[in-house]
């Protein structure tokens, strides 16, 4: 499945039926054996080609974009809105959206820059104050289209542009999905579970589900990861940087990547002449803290497409670190 | 003639303040079915001429819009930005803008990232300066080979139909009024109309009204009527200075003509047109204000389309008010005659 | 020489409003090389140069009036108090070497105070005993400006007062002198009162009525520590000018300016500006609209008692001003 395709599908942590439904027909077709979880994690599972002393190895990605929520309707038939994971009020302004199952089209509109005083110019507009605006004229006709509970999404196209880059929303962590889909499609050296989970960004929630219900000898986390590198940023604060191949955590705000395992990784990766970076950073964090922090805990390591502008409308990827990202998951699955 | 086309097409027309040529070209074609005569202005306003024996009225809407221009190429390819024109740097993070380099190109409005931000620069607003700037996806040598500083910027352009008739789209303001004069262009085709009508798609307002200013100067009129949008009710803002979105606005004050004024509501009356009031004390922030005072001074009066999110890529409105204000437009046209020179002051 | 007549220029007296002296030295420079030369009632200084059938007729404004302070009243202790004519404020005032224009010498003092301080805060100290000893050398009215103070910064760079926009007659002058019969008519216009907006250059415009119009004067520079904003450097070449606050440069004869520099591998930079303005755009909303830019002079601490340009600037602005008065247009 294309990455494009991925991104355009809606699935924000809780709604992730479209998205979970296209991985399930990619997937039932290449692997031993794929069901859905209690959790609404998709497990797919595929045994090694190795004739003994295979190893088993996860592979996760999450499924779940940040996205809204709505909450409510003003009289005037303004849709009331919350986010759905972590989203910054400031890139809200002036942006497409789809409002629920129907993809009713909306935009969310601000008072015109005549309007504001001083205070208002630099006065950044919270969740409280922004609106989604689909021409309804009534609270009532608001409510029709979008009762307390829809989810709204960023309207936003896939588009190739610049240096082999592309920008789309959900590109955390369609990458991951899109990589792991690739590798299902092969025959590995290793026993290899994927776990497609469900809402990473409210709390790696279904990533503590897949982790219960598996034994693992390590876990590799696919996902996307902040890409300061453009604006003129200094160079010690950019974290990591695109074209400069897929980022290697060595510890985030969730988890220290387990030493081992990540000592394996980078023997991997120079061995093979793999193209990758060091994440010079120990921000964010993801699914590999649930991995270490339920049941027996398992060794886990990260690997990051570089991202800039994540959690927005317009987040921006090179198509080279995905596909650097998916060489060195393959040799790691195939080598560990 | 389909509003809604010549909408669509017309925002895809770059016409930021001071470099409209590309976009007076369009609209003056447009014009070309519906008029005697037509030309581009040396600072590039549309004039449209409809014949008549009658008095010369000048009809303004301006085409220009708001933008940007690239003011600098940073060490890493990434582009500055400046305002041309009121621009909300609020709407712009996450925008795809296109920029006009040598060849056009589509390009990500990002912005410094929140993690090197202090905790109170995380509480205001991103600006041009400072934290905002366009990502082409290129590094900074291949940038500097197609992109140059004074290239043109312009918003996101997509035409987004709402419920209930609502149009969301860049450069309603003021195309959507260019389409007003149009369709009244059209509707006066079939209509008896003595006066010598120029339908003026004016340059320039964004930076001071100058396209009127100077426009007005060569049409020399008896009359004006200027077209432009007004603020529809938006969260936030104070109902006392915005407006139903479903119905024309008209201006009342100092720089409005009385007696154009009252005509206009004589003939919203007869045709049983909805207008909404409005006052301003002072100047009114459209072409009116300079066009007023052009050469020995003209009688103006402003129609307004009201719009919600004015100066973003989502500038909304709703369709009705604008085929109104079309038919609107036409009769007070054709109501216009050479008895209301001596009317004027009476 | 343009260095020669830039010197000379510059050390002429002429504050926005009391431009005549100014007038007459630019007059005694093109003595001979012109075709007419006329003062209108604002105190523009006009001069043609006939061009060839067919070309089109240019008018270039430089203004000839300097940023000064105005005295508003006289203490019984022999101070003055004063006012600004045009942009300028205390910080750049602060205890500087002003002078009048009958050559009375003053120095100009902001007085401390626990706010920011403004004009009131200012006062002129010409030595008076009292008043009445004062006002034997100045009245209320007169103006006074930075005293000339021109130096070399290094073998390219000038500082002075004044150089705003005292480079740009400079130029004009020597435009006047240099171009034989042009392909183009050019018309100078050495105007008046720019600091105050423009208004000598816009009466002079819709008395010449030109085809084109070219605004010549300085602009900011972005090369310094801590300012790299706009990306402006002295010694890169002229600014052709995209946009500032007053205007926007009509694109045909921005490009048609850009032509002549690339044509003649003339340095120069794309200059867009977040301030200031320019005769430039007085120009362009003369009568139905006149198609114009402005040929910029990359300038530091523009409105201060010392202004630096780079003659490398000045020279590139030269060769694309004489390379357009020949260009079909």
């Amino acid at each position: 499945m294309e990455l494009n395709k991925l991104c355009e599908l809606n699935g924000a942590p809780g709604d992730e039926g479209a998205v979970r439904n296209a991985i399930m027909a990619a997937a039932s077709k290449v692997c031993d054996d794929v069901r859905i979880d209690k959790a609404g994690n998709v497990i797919a599972f595929k045994k090694g080609v190795k004739k003994s002393g295979r190893k088993h190895i996860i592979l996760n990605a999450h499924m779940d974009e940040v996205a809204f929520i709505s909450v409510g309707a003003t009289e005037d038939g303004m849709i009331r809105i919350q986010p759905v994971g972590g989203i910054d009020p400031r890139v809200c302004v002036s942006k497409h959206v789809t409002v629920g199952e129907e993809k009713v089209k909306g935009v969310i509109g601000a008072m015109a820059i005549h309007l504001q005083s001083a205070a208002d110019r630099q006065r950044v507009l919270d969740f409280d104050n922004l609106y989604v605006d689909i021409g309804a004229q009534s609270k009532d006709e608001a409510l029709g289209a979008a009762p307390e509970g829809t989810y709204i999404y960023f309207d936003s196209k896939y588009e190739k542009f610049g240096d082999g880059c592309v920008v789309s929303k959900a590109l955390d962590d369609r990458v991951g999905c899109y990589v792991m889909l690739k590798l299902l499609q092969e025959s590995t050296q290793n026993d290899v579970t994927y776990a497609f989970v469900v809402k990473e960004e409210i709390g790696c929630r279904g990533a503590r589900a897949a982790a219960f219900n598996t034994k693992a000898d390590a876990v590799l986390v696919l996902e996307g990861t902040t890409a300061g590198d453009m604006g003129n940023v200094p160079e010690v604060s950019q974290v990591c940087r695109l074209g400069k191949g897929v980022a290697v955590s060595f510890m985030d705000n969730g988890s220290i990547v387990t030493r081992k395992l990540y000592k394996s990784v980078i023997d991997i990766a120079e061995k093979n002449g793999c193209h990758y970076q060091i994440k010079e950073a120990a921000t964010g964090g993801n699914d590999a803290s649930a991995y270490q922090a339920t049941a027996d805990a398992k060794a886990t390591c990260v690997l990051s497409v570089p991202c800039r502008y994540i959690h927005g409308p317009s987040s921006v990827v090179k198509l080279s670190d995905v596909e650097d990202q998916l060489t060195l998951a393959r040799h790691v699955v195939n080598s560990l | 003639m389909n509003i809604e086309e010549f909408l669509r097409e017309a925002a895809g027309k770059p016409g930021v303040t001071g470099m409209e040529l590309p976009a007076a070209e369009f609209i003056a074609d447009a014009f070309r079915p519906y008029v005697d005569e037509v030309h581009i202005t040396p600072l590039a306003s549309v004039v449209a001429r409809r014949k008549g024996k009658g008095p010369k009225v000048m009809l303004s809407a301006h085409l220009d819009e708001i933008g940007m221009m690239v003011s600098k190429i940073e060490e890493d390819g990434c582009l500055r930005m400046q305002s041309v024109g009121g621009v909300d740097p609020r709407v712009l993070p996450g925008m795809r803008v296109r920029v006009y380099g040598k060849k056009l190109l589509m390009g990500v409005v990002g912005a410094t990232p929140p993690h090197l931000l202090s905790a109170k620069d995380r509480q205001s607003n991103y600006n041009f300066q400072d934290t905002l700037f366009v990502d082409l996806g290129m590094p900074a040598e291949k940038v500097r080979k197609v992109v140059s500083v004074g290239d043109k910027v312009c918003f996101e352009n997509r035409f987004t139909e709402l419920k209930n008739g609502r149009i969301s789209m860049k450069t309603a303001d003021d195309r959507a009024c260019v389409a007003i004069m149009l369709k009244a262009a059209e509707l006066l085709k079939d209509m008896k109309c003595d006066a010598d009508v120029y339908f003026v798609a004016s340059c320039q307002e964004e930076i001071g009204c100058i396209g009127a200013w100077t426009t007005g100067y060569e049409v020399d009129p008896d009359y004006a009527v200027v077209l432009d949008v007004c603020h529809a009710h938006t969260p936030g803002a104070s109902p006392a200075r915005t407006h139903e979105i479903t119905d024309l606005v008209a201006t009342k004050g100092p720089f409005i003509h009385p007696f154009l004024r009252k005509k206009l509501d004589e003939v919203a009356k007869e045709q049983n047109i909805k207008i909404q009031k409005a006052i301003a004390t002072r100047g009114t922030g459209t072409d009116t204000d300079r066009l007023s005072i052009v050469r020995g001074g003209v009688p103006c009066v402003l129609l307004e389309l009201p719009l919600k999110y004015m100066h973003t890529n989502v500038e909304t409105f709703d369709m009705h008010a604008l085929t109104e204000g079309a038919r609107l437009l036409a009769h007070y046209l054709r109501a216009i005659d050479d008895t209301w020179e001596e009317q004027l002051w009476n | 020489m343009l260095l020669e007549t830039l010197k000379t220029l510059l050390s002429v007296y002429g504050p926005t409003g009391n431009e005549t002296q100014v007038a007459e030295a630019v007059k005694k420079i093109v003595a001979g090389k012109v075709d007419n030369a006329k003062v209108d009632v604002m105190g523009n200084l006009i001069i043609e140069k006939k061009g060839q059938e067919g070309g089109k007729k240019i008018m270039f404004s430089a203004h000839m009036d300097h940023i000064g302070m105005v005295v508003t009243a006289i203490e019984k202790d022999g101070f003055l108090r004063v006012t600004n004519v045009g942009g300028l404020g205390t910080k750049m005032t602060d205890t500087r070497h002003v002078v009048f224009g009958n050559g009375v010498h003053g120095v100009a003092v902001c007085q401390p105070t626990k706010d920011t301080p403004g004009m009131a805060q200012m006062f002129i100290d010409i030595g008076a005993e009292d008043k009445e000893d004062a006002e034997k050398r100045v009245s209320v009215g007169d103006v006074c400006v930075f005293a000339n103070d021109t130096v070399m910064l290094g073998s390219n760079r000038v500082a002075a007062p004044a150089m705003d926009d005292r480079c740009a007659c400079a130029l004009l002058a020597e435009l006047l002198i240099q171009v034989q019969n042009p392909r183009n008519t050019i018309v100078a216009v050495f105007s008046t009162q720019e600091e105050v907006g423009m208004r000598g250059a816009r009466p002079a415009a819709y008395a010449v009525n030109p085809d084109i119009g070219i605004g010549v004067d300085v602009t900011g520079w972005g090369d310094t520590p801590e300012v790299k904003y706009p990306d402006i450097k002295l010694g890169k070449g002229a600014g052709i000018k995209f946009m500032d606050r007053s205007m926007i440069s009509t694109p045909w004869v921005r490009d048609a300016l850009i032509a002549v520099a690339e044509k003649g591998k003339i340095p120069y930079q794309r200059e867009v500006l977040p301030y200031g303005g320019t005769d430039g755009a007085a120009i362009q909303q003369t009568r139905g609209g006149i198609p114009s830019c402005t040929i910029s002079i990359p300038c530091r601490y523009v409105h201060s008692a010392c202004e630096v340009i780079d003659m490398r600037d000045m020279d590139s602005a030269l060769e694309i001003m004489k390379g357009f008065v020949n260009a079909e247009l």
